[in-house]
């Protein structure tokens, strides 16, 4: 099953990347691979249960459940439902924690998922790449902060 | 219940930093803090169990007991047996996760311990801003930022 690890220091306190990383409705915003993104039913963003239904910059289309928020932890956890891609199964964990070495945050992101085997390779490296790697760059600049 | 919540991103990669700090009995090679430091009954220090007597700058003895060490996750347990600090139940976590994005490593050191009321505030600085972050300080200096 591949395993998705990616982390990152940003700039900045902890509340103000989990500020914008929260708003589970929000990511078309910030992430460059997310077009459009509107909530199912018209249900609160942070509705534990909510789904989000995401139109990615070259059209296509899926759909991701929220599993778990906590602001007290600044975690948030999804999984995807539809995809257009060959991604199964796919669980994905947001952690941010506090540098209190000068007030920075340690952004965690990671996730599993099952595919064929002749895809998990160009998988892995999507995800990791262009999802998670961008997504990094993306608040940085979203926040004007320094790399 | 106190709680110390230090942490910082050092320059390396995680197995350097880990290589660097995971020897239960090494502190004195790393932390400016402490003298020396010897295992009791002369067992291994990776064997969960062990007990360090260390004695620091000043002079002070603390023996601590190892509670857990992972290799695979890399972090340490302990807690102190015997200490002229008055705390009570205190239990400490070093732990490194990978920084991916440009090859640092990120570093947390927690304690959890009871004391009384009144002095709360002064061991939660004393051991975070004092033992927690010195350490880092100098993690920090020998790894280059």
């Amino acid at each position: 099953m591949p395993h998705v690890v990616r982390s990152a220091i940003l700039n900045a306190p902890t509340d103000v990347v989990w500020n914008v990383l929260r708003d589970f409705n929000g990511y078309d915003r910030w992430h460059p691979a997310i077009a459009t993104s509107t909530i199912e039913r018209a249900q609160a963003s942070d509705k534990v249960g909510c789904v989000r239904r995401v139109k990615l910059s070259d059209g296509s289309e899926l759909r991701e459940q929220l599993l778990a928020l906590s602001d007290l932890e600044q975690t948030c956890s999804y999984c995807l439902l539809d995809t257009p891609i060959p991604l199964f199964n796919y669980v994905a964990h947001v952690r941010l924690l506090p540098v209190t070495d000068g007030d920075r945050t340690f952004w965690h992101w990671e996730s599993r998922f099952t595919t064929r085997p002749e895809d998990a390779r160009r998988l892995t490296e999507m995800v990791s790449e262009q999802i998670y790697k961008a997504g990094f760059d993306a608040v940085r600049a979203h926040l004007k902060l320094a790399a | 219940m106190a709680r110390v919540y230090v942490s910082t991103v050092v320059n390396a990669r995680n197995d350097r930093v880990w290589a660097r700090v995971r020897d239960f009995n090494g502190m004195p090679n790393w932390h400016p803090a402490i003298a020396e430091s010897r295992i009791e009954g002369g067992e291994a220090p990776d064997k969960i169990g062990c007990v360090r007597d260390f004695r620091l700058r000043n002079g002070d003895r603390i023996r601590e007991k190892l509670l857990g060490l992972s290799d695979y996750d890399m972090f340490c347990t302990y807690s102190i047996l015997e200490s002229p600090m008055g705390v009570e139940n205190y239990v400490a976590t070093l732990r490194l996760t990978p920084v991916t994005d440009g090859d640092q490593t990120f570093l947390e050191w927690t304690a959890e311990f009871d004391c009384a009321p009144e002095r709360e505030t002064e061991l939660v600085s004393n051991i975070g801003g004092g033992v927690f972050q010195g350490g880092f300080d100098a993690l920090k200096r020998a790894f280059g930022g």
